[in-house]
C-alpha cells in the first residue's frame, strides 16, 4: 500500500505514523474510501473493516457480526445466501413511495339526482295534460328540456366521482399493500441474515477461540466474552485482510509484529 | 363513527397520542387502529392525522352492523353451522348437501 501525509509518501505493508499527528480514524476512513486525506493507495477493505478496520482502546464491537464478516471475507457461504439475495431484490423492487392520488371530487348525493328525475317526470306530464286539453305546450317543453339537461349533467357528474373516489381507494390500497409487503420482506430479510450469522459464527467459533489464544490479551473463559480489542484482533486474524488496519493499540512489539500477528497491512498511528 | 387506521410507526404514535389526549372523540381504540365518534371534532381528528401522514393514515367510515341488516338465508345459515354436531367440519362440506348458501356465492355477492 502507499500512504501519503503531507509531502511524504510511505510504501510498505507496514507504515508506522506515530508522530506524524494522523488519526486512525481518518487513516480508517480513508481506507473505506470516506476520505480523500491522508491519501491512501491500497487494496478494497472487506465487510470485515466496517467492524474491526480500526483497532483502538476505547472500541466497541459486535463480536458475533464482526466474526459473520470475517467469514464472509473469506468468501464463506451459508445456505441462506439464496434467501437473503432474493429478499434483498424484493425489497428494492418495491416502491415505497406514496402514489399520487387523482383529485377527489365532492360527491354528488343521490337525493339531488332523485329530485331532479322528479321534476323532468313532472315537467313530461304538464306537457301532456296540456296538449289533452290543445293548450300550448312550448314553455314547458323548454322546462323539460332545461330539466333534462342538468339531470344528465348531474348523472354524469354523479358517476364520475364515485369513479374517482374508486379510484383513490384502490391506489391508497395498493400502496398500504406495498407497505406491509414490504415490512414483511424486511422482517424476513433480518431472520434470514441472523440465521446466517449464526451458522457462520458457529463454523468459525473454534477457529476465533484459537485465534484469541494466539493474539495478545487476556483469554476468557468464553470466546465471546473477550474485550473488544482482543476479540477484534483474533476476527481480523481470521479475516481475509487485504487492506490495511488502523491501529491504535500497544499490544504488540512492534508494528511488524502485529502485521504478521493478523496477517494483514498495518497503519500504525 | 370514523374509522382510522395507521400504517406507518409515526402514524401509530400520533393515533396513540390523539386518543389519549382527545379520550372524548375516541370511542375505541385497538392497536393501530381507533373509532372516532361521527362529530366534527372526530372528524378534524381524524383529518390532522391525515393530512400529517397521508396515505399511512387509512380513513373509513363505520356503520353499526346489526344482524338484522343481513339477510335471512345468511343469519340462518350461521345459526345452524354454529349448531354443527361435528366442530371440525369446514363450512362448505356443511352447505354441501343443505339448503344453505355456498361460499363462492356469497363471496361474489354484495351484501
Amino acid at each position: 500500500m502507499r500512504v501519503r501525509v503531507g509531502a511524504t509518501t510511505y510504501e510498505s505493508d507496514v507504515i508506522d505514523l506515530r508522530g506524524r499527528g494522523v488519526s486512525g480514524a481518518a487513516v480508517a476512513a480513508s481506507v473505506r474510501g470516506e476520505r480523500c486525506l491522508p491519501v491512501v493507495d491500497c487494496a478494497s477493505p472487506t465487510a470485515v473493516y466496517e467492524y474491526a478496520g480500526r483497532v483502538h482502546p476505547s472500541m466497541g464491537l459486535r463480536t458475533r457480526t464482526a466474526l459473520a464478516a470475517a467469514a464472509r471475507s473469506r468468501g464463506e457461504e451459508t445456505p441462506h445466501d439464496t434467501e437473503i439475495a432474493a429478499h434483498r431484490e424484493e425489497l428494492t423492487a418495491i416502491d415505497p413511495s406514496p402514489p399520487e392520488l387523482v383529485e377527489a371530487t365532492e360527491a354528488i348525493p343521490d337525493a339531488a339526482v332523485a329530485d331532479l328525475r322528479e321534476t323532468v317526470a313532472a315537467h313530461r306530464g304538464r306537457i301532456t295534460a296540456r296538449r289533452a286539453v290543445g293548450a300550448d305546450a312550448d314553455a314547458a317543453r323548454a322546462d323539460l328540456r332545461d330539466a333534462a339537461t342538468t339531470l344528465s349533467e348531474r348523472e354524469t357528474r354523479r358517476a364520475a366521482a364515485r369513479e374517482t373516489r374508486e379510484l383513490r381507494r384502490e391506489a391508497a390500497r395498493a400502496y398500504r399493500d406495498r407497505l406491509e409487503r414490504r415490512r414483511e420482506v424486511a422482517d424476513a430479510l433480518a431472520n434470514a441474515r441472523r440465521a446466517a450469522r449464526a451458522t457462520l459464527v458457529d463454523r468459525l467459533a473454534d477457529e476465533f477461540a484459537a485465534a484469541l489464544a494466539v493474539v495478545p490479551g487476556q483469554t476468557p473463559d468464553d470466546p465471546f466474552d473477550a474485550s473488544p480489542v482482543t476479540a477484534a484482533l483474533a476476527v481480523l486474524r481470521l479475516a481475509e485482510t487485504p487492506a490495511p488496519i488502523a491501529l491504535e493499540v500497544d499490544r504488540f512489539p512492534s508494528p511488524v509484529a502485529s502485521s504478521d500477528a493478523l496477517d494483514a497491512p498495518v497503519v500504525r498511528c | 363513527m370514523i374509522l382510522v387506521v395507521a400504517h406507518s410507526r409515526a402514524g401509530r404514535r400520533d393515533l396513540r397520542n390523539v386518543c389519549r389526549s382527545h379520550e372524548d372523540c375516541v370511542v375505541r381504540q385497538f392497536g393501530r387502529a381507533a373509532l372516532f365518534s361521527a362529530t366534527e371534532f372526530g372528524a378534524f381528528q381524524a383529518l390532522r392525522l391525515r393530512e400529517k401522514h397521508g396515505l399511512d393514515i387509512q380513513l373509513g367510515r363505520v356503520e353499526p352492523f346489526e344482524p338484522v341488516d343481513a339477510p335471512t338465508r345468511l343469519r340462518e345459515a350461521a345459526r345452524r353451522y354454529e349448531d354443527r354436531d361435528e366442530p371440525s367440519t369446514p363450512y362448505r362440506q356443511f352447505a354441501s348437501g343443505r339448503d344453505l348458501p355456498d361460499p363462492d356465492e356469497m363471496c361474489g355477492a354484495d351484501l
